[in-house]
């Protein structure tokens, strides 16, 4: 264990020192902040005398017919209550998750076909070690986004005479552990595909799935697709980290910090299931291409 | 040090490897031949704990082993056939280093990496990147990698594969300078000229079946199927190589300028026989040379026949 510990603790220390000398992560971290800045300026240009007008900005008008259409009115009301940060921060989010989770899934995928991960597993490592390490990386710069997000939109909420309520803190540390559920599902793409192209496309297709059915239970409700209301959809839900996310995030505005705590639990049980599993398949399938 | 009963791996319904038993005793070097999809790779695998054996059992350093057994791999090192291009072709050689110094949880490893660089003369380049390394010098930087934690077992897949002659003697002299510090190495190379200057045992496995496993002067004795012996004579009479080739004991007779190649059953030892042979001609053998076959000699041609030899039940060719 010892071992395992310290390769990951080297890998992982590597690997976040290669992240941060490569444009990538600067890239994906400016893009978020950039949606970030324009969804909280169109949100400002979105305010009349009446209060929040979504009809005063095309892009918000966009948005808010969509959420209402894909997840209802209630939940556009409930992302909106505190300003624009909660659905900024969300936004802002989605392209560093998945730069995040794509450039480990792509790099899993080229390590092990070049022989990378193998040379690794001839020390006192194994490919376990290797996609632990992976993650830690990836919940260190989780770590980073957030701090980075906090202080631009905590200066923004100060020059615009806004609020970070208290709903937006409690999302950061959903976010937390809804990106190690994602990053979990990109690590046993990796692990049970040959190659990074392969890897990446199962992970998007995963992601895609769960979003999909996460907008197919509230198409349910709405009435408007009945045909998603299956058993399989209601089966895969369990394991889909989006369900969870929702199922915390309502429950923050319900004020139910024990369902709150609940759901960041599942989240984690999932992501341990999911990285039992990927160890268990990567023990049997060996880090061989 | 190293011992296998039984090992076997299947793949669906082909055995790669078909119950080979080795047993690599410390301190030696070994080196492990066969051809191209004998199943040398599959037993290294296996061995390195890479993957899991279909059957049979690894005993390393006296102990069970299994791929989980993470403390009885930290006393192996592995230099592989190609240095992978990954995530560190852009690291110079001591960052590289000291990465995998870290990941063996080495204290201070700056002098032993110091030291080894010396070694294998890539002191002057420890700061250039790896992207910029020739074949031979990343094969060097391999091996001191593998040396780093001071491992009990070297593995070796194909070491001087793709190095001058000069790179070569360089991994050649610190193979044999790692062995006399004690080190056990297991070699694996097609390149048997090399294996026979410094290995001390050889085993060969074919068709997933381990055909021979001995010292090298008794390996070469069973894969030979002749003893060659050159007479060297004033000069060669017209004819004496056909009267010779009529003797019941020699298998056929070649000449080249003044000296005659005579090849015999490897059993028996003719030279009495031959000399008598040639006084009686009234000629004077000058000098007497046996020729032993080389293992690359003996290898190069690994058919059906010697297969048969190495299992012990080819008689005279």
């Amino acid at each position: 264990m010892n071992y395992r510990l310290n390769a990951v603790k080297a890998i992982s220390r590597r690997k976040i020192f290669e992240t941060f000398i490569t444009p990538g992560f600067y890239i994906a971290l400016s893009v978020s902040l950039l949606l970030g800045y324009f969804l909280i300026n169109g949100f400002i240009n979105s305010i009349d005398s009446s209060g929040l007008n979504y009809g005063l900005n095309p892009v918000y008008e966009l948005i808010a017919k969509s959420l209402s259409g894909a997840f209802g009115g209630t939940f556009v009301i409930k992302l909106f209550s505190e300003g624009p940060f909660l659905f900024a921060l969300y936004i802002a989010y989605i392209p560093f998750l998945l730069y995040l989770t794509i450039s480990s899934v792509f790099k899993f995928g080229f390590e092990k076909k070049v022989g990378a991960i193998e040379l690794l597993v001839y020390g006192p490592s194994d490919g376990t070690s290797y996609f632990l390490a992976s993650l830690v990386k990836d919940i260190v710069l989780t770590f980073v986004f957030l701090g980075a997000i906090l202080i631009f939109f905590w200066i923004t909420a100060i020059v615009n005479n806004l609020v970070l309520g208290p709903e937006f803190f409690y999302s950061c540390i959903v976010i937390l552990f809804l990106s190690l559920a994602f990053f979990s599902y990109g690590i046993i793409s990796s692990v049970v595909t040959d190659s990074a192209a392969s890897g990446i496309a199962l992970f998007l297709g995963i992601s895609v799935f769960f979003i999909i059915l996460q907008m197919g239970s509230f198409a349910i409700i709405s009435g408007y697709v009945t045909n998603l209301s299956n058993v399989l959809a209601w089966v895969v839900k369990w394991v889909s980290p989006l369900f969870y996310w929702h199922l915390a995030l309502s429950s923050i505005g319900y004020g139910n910090g024990g369902v709150f705590v609940v759901n960041l639990f599942l989240l984690l049980l999932l992501s341990v299931v999911i990285l039992v599993i990927s160890h268990l398949v990567l023990k049997a399938r060996g880090v061989r291409v | 040090m190293i011992q296998t009963e039984g090992l076997t791996k299947k793949y669906g319904d082909f055995t790669a490897v078909d119950s080979v038993d080795l047993s690599i005793p410390a301190g030696e070097i070994y080196g492990f031949l066969g051809p191209n999809g004998a199943g040398k790779t599959s037993t290294i695998m296996m061995l390195l704990g890479i993957t899991s054996p279909t059957a049979g059992r690894i005993q390393l350093f006296g102990e069970e082993y299994t791929s989980g057994r993470l403390d009885l791999r930290r006393r192996i090192g592995v230099v592989p056939e190609k240095h992978p291009v990954g995530m560190w072709s852009w690291m110079t050689a001591g960052e590289y280093l000291s990465f995998f110094a870290d990941i063996f949880g080495l204290k201070n490893p700056g002098k032993r990496i110091e030291d080894l660089l010396t070694q294998v003369q890539l002191i002057g380049v420890a700061n250039k990147r790896i992207s910029e390394f020739s074949r031979g010098m990343l094969q060097k930087l391999s091996i001191v990698r593998a040396l780093l934690h001071d491992p009990d077992i070297l593995f070796l897949d194909e070491p001087i594969s793709g190095l001058d002659p000069i790179g070569i003697k360089q991994v050649r002299d610190l193979i044999i300078a790692e062995n006399r510090e004690g080190r056990t190495i297991f070699i694996s190379s097609h390149l048997l000229s090399e294996m026979e200057k410094i290995c001390h045992r050889v085993a060969i496995i074919f068709n997933g079946k381990l055909l021979a496993e001995d010292s090298m002067d008794i390996l070469l004795l069973k894969l030979a199927r002749d003893r060659e012996i050159d007479i060297d004579l004033e000069e060669v009479p017209a004819g004496l190589a056909e009267e010779i080739e009529k003797l019941d004991f020699v298998n056929s007779v070649s000449v080249t300028e003044n000296t005659i190649a005579v090849k015999v059953p490897k059993e028996g030892d003719y030279r009495k026989d031959i000399s008598r042979f040639l006084i009686k001609k009234e000629l004077i053998p000058l000098q007497f040379k046996e020729k032993s076959i080389s293992l690359e000699e003996a290898f190069v041609t690994i058919t059906h026949d010697n297969v048969k030899l190495l299992a012990g039940v080819g008689g005279k060719a």
